[in-house]
């Protein structure tokens, strides 16, 4: 036996069926008829691929990768409501499960009867209910509608009171699977802060997330699927790396360079070496070619991955035909060390038409000593950046016991 | 020199994640490894009865949903077989032409009490074929999968007593009194119900993989109702061929053998009986199984 609150994924493989269209009583006929024709290929498809990992009782572990990784069902198995097609899944204890939390929300019921019956069915006994009745109402921030029907809320309304009986289930194995995509950003900011105390009383979180930084900041470990197989397992930091650098890989790949303006060379250099570091100066040379005169805004960014950049710089300028030298300098490079990479764009002044699409340009590693401080626990973390910055503390004189 | 005192030195990772190429996981899965769910009765059992909670929660709130949504609430489970009463009893009386042998009893109270149990089954099976399909609760309880087709009889089994008040208040209006082999009730309405979970989970999980069967299914109860004897009685059937009438259609010999027992006062027919209770063993028994083996796909498909 082990311990409440483990989970054990021993060498599990799935597979669906390809054509998961309708079953219908012509369908099956005509795939009966099929069969007695020729033989038909294969019409499995491996959703996950030997998936063996074991969480201890109060870890948290992120799961990251691209959509169709296979990590919903990977969590559909933990959770139970699923079975395996090879291999096996034990976990002890009591499962929450955020998975699509409005679905079990009945329209026709109010807001106290959902509450009711919604979380007896979740498993609580009636007088756990009772207890935290309050304590879910007040969450979900429904006290003045809670004698409503349901269909007669806002869908944030809706989501709030299906996040919040979930929550107070307090189960022993809490998996979330993208909740955090819905709410406004107090509220998930809220729902981040009670992850993080379900995991603090001891409980195992499973999270699926494509909110690396949020992934990044409730988990300690990371799982990272890729195709259907787990690609990487560890400290969350790392394979949140190789996660984003295999994104950043295939947007490379993707990225069409057959625009009217591309980039033919690109070369980056700190200060006195090709490497850049925190903090200190950067300088980036780009050789661009242009077919025609273009007037052009010409846009540089720093990301981590994601298309999404920390920071961006532009210039106007206008190309003529042939090759530019652009050339950037940034004289404190505001980036912790890590791997980062260059985007590029480039765009007609006026019109806005796209001259080059935005997409990576090269990889930008950044050496140095500088880590970013922790953020408070379950905060989003913002996009890294360098923020120099130096603390004094002064004591204040005190003066004996405070009045009172 | 400020600036210095700011920076954190880089930590040494604790422990390197691991990382696994394509070209490291085989194929296909080790055969040894495949995932076979051994189905143990007594641990089923033990599972569904530790489930128990769930079932009822599920029961109950399909019932409060259900008399929440309607103005009439509770009516609606009194409704429909009392208006199907009316029809036919005036239809019969009016323009069949059709002498239905009641054995003295009136044909209202005759009629009721076999839409009463009729009705029961064919709710039960209704609702049962529509549980597993798009049920967005099949993905957050993880109970063993027959609750969902059990709670939502027990569901039926509810509307069906409430039902059965109007019977109490037909038997007085008609002056029909229950006579004392009534006693039998409860075995016929066993007899009743193991047929209808029998069905249920064969419905519930046929359902999943035949999505048309939610159309054919009405169809079928309803020609169903005229042929369990629901409207004429099961005198129309040749003696000759009762007996296996009856094995094949176990909800007309409960209908035909509470009308004996409940409204005639007569012993009911034990050969028919013993018949219906051996085809709905095979059917419980064996709809349990088909139920079981198809559980693991469910999440898949629906």
């Amino acid at each position: 036996m082990s311990a409440e609150g483990s989970v054990a994924v021993n060498h599990v493989w799935k597979r669906f069926r390809k054509d998961r269209g309708r079953r219908l009583l012509r369908d099956h006929l005509s795939r009966a008829v099929q069969v007695g024709r020729k033989k038909t290929k294969n019409p499995w498809r491996w959703v996950l691929r030997d998936i063996d990992f074991k969480v201890e009782p109060g870890e948290s572990v992120a799961i990251v990768g691209v959509n169709g990784s296979g990590k919903s069902t990977l969590l559909k198995i933990v959770a139970g409501v699923m079975f395996p097609h090879t291999g096996r899944v034990d976990t002890e204890g009591r499962i929450g499960a955020l998975i699509e939390v409005m679905s079990g929300i009945h329209q026709d019921l109010t807001g106290r009867e959902n509450v009711l019956v919604y979380a007896t069915l979740l498993g609580l006994s009636r007088k756990q209910v009772a207890d935290r009745f309050d304590q879910i109402v007040e969450f979900a921030e429904v006290e003045d509608a809670i004698d409503r029907q349901v269909k007669f809320y806002s869908s944030g309304m809706k989501m709030r009171i299906g996040f919040s009986i979930a929550a107070f289930l307090e189960p022993s194995i809490l998996i979330v699977d993208e909740v955090l995509a819905v709410g406004d950003a107090s509220f998930q900011q809220k729902c981040l802060n009670r992850m993080a105390e379900v995991t603090k009383s001891g409980a195992t979180l499973l999270l699926v997330s494509h909110d690396l930084a949020a992934a990044a900041a409730t988990a300690r470990r990371g799982i990272w699927l890729e195709n259907s197989i787990m690609r990487a397992d560890g400290p969350v930091d790392q394979v949140l790396g190789m996660y984003r650098t295999s994104i950043e890989e295939h947007a490379a790949m993707g990225a069409q360079t057959q625009g009217p303006v591309r980039v033919t060379d690109v070369r980056v250099a700190g200060e006195g070496s090709s490497l850049v570091s925190t903090n200190a100066p950067c300088t980036i040379e780009l050789d661009v070619e242009s077919q025609e005169m273009f007037p052009t805004n010409f846009y540089l960014g720093v990301s981590e991955g994601a298309p999404t950049p920390i920071f961006v710089v532009r210039r106007e300028v206008v190309l003529q035909p042939g090759m530019t030298r652009l050339r950037l300098e940034l004289p404190r490079l505001p980036l912790p060390s890590g791997k980062f990479y260059l985007w590029g764009g480039a765009y007609k002044t006026i019109s806005r038409i796209e001259l080059m699409p935005w997409h990576p340009i090269t990889q930008l590693p950044v050496i140095g000593r500088h880590r970013l401080d922790p953020t408070p626990n379950a905060i989003v973390r913002l996009s890294p950046v360098f923020v120099e910055s130096s603390w004094t503390v002064d004591r204040l004189e005190t003066t004996g016991p405070s009045q009172g | 020199m400020a600036v210095a005192e700011t920076i954190r030195e880089t930590p040494e990772p604790e422990e390197a994640a691991t990382f696994r190429e394509f070209h490291e996981i085989p194929e296909s899965p080790p055969p040894a490894l495949r995932y076979r769910r051994g189905l143990h009765f007594i641990h089923a059992m033990k599972e569904l009865w530790h489930n128990r909670h769930t079932m009822f929660n599920l029961g109950f709130r399909e019932i409060r949903v259900q008399y929440n949504q309607a103005i009439l609430g509770l009516a609606w489970a009194v409704l429909t077989p009392v208006v199907q009463m009316v029809v036919f009893t005036v239809f019969f009386k009016n323009f069949a032409g059709i002498k239905v042998q009641t054995h003295g009893v009136s044909y209202p109270v005759f009629l009721y009490t076999g839409l009463l149990a009729w009705g029961f089954f064919s709710s039960a099976t209704t609702s049962a074929g529509q549980v597993l399909v798009s049920n967005p609760l099949l993905n957050k309880i993880y109970a063993p999968r027959e609750v969902f087709p059990l709670a939502t009889i027990g569901t039926s089994a509810f509307n069906s007593v409430i039902s059965t008040l109007v019977l109490a208040f037909l038997c007085v209006m008609y002056q029909d009194w229950l006579q004392p082999e009534a006693i039998w009730v409860p075995l016929l309405l066993l007899v009743l119900v193991g047929f209808t979970v029998g069905v249920g989970l064969i419905v519930s999980a046929l359902t999943v993989y035949l999505r048309d069967l939610r159309q054919a299914l009405p169809l079928l109860l309803q020609v169903g109702l005229f042929v369990s004897s629901v409207v004429v009685g099961i005198d129309t059937i040749p003696a000759r061929w009762r007996g296996l009438y009856c094995f094949l259609d176990p909800p007309a010999m409960v209908i035909d053998a509470l009308r004996q027992t409940a409204l005639y006062g007569n012993q009911p027919n034990l050969t028919y009986l013993g018949l219906s209770s051996v085809s709905t063993v095979i059917v419980l028994v064996g709809g349990y199984l088909l139920f079981k083996q198809l559980e693991t796909g469910f999440a898949d498909v629906s």
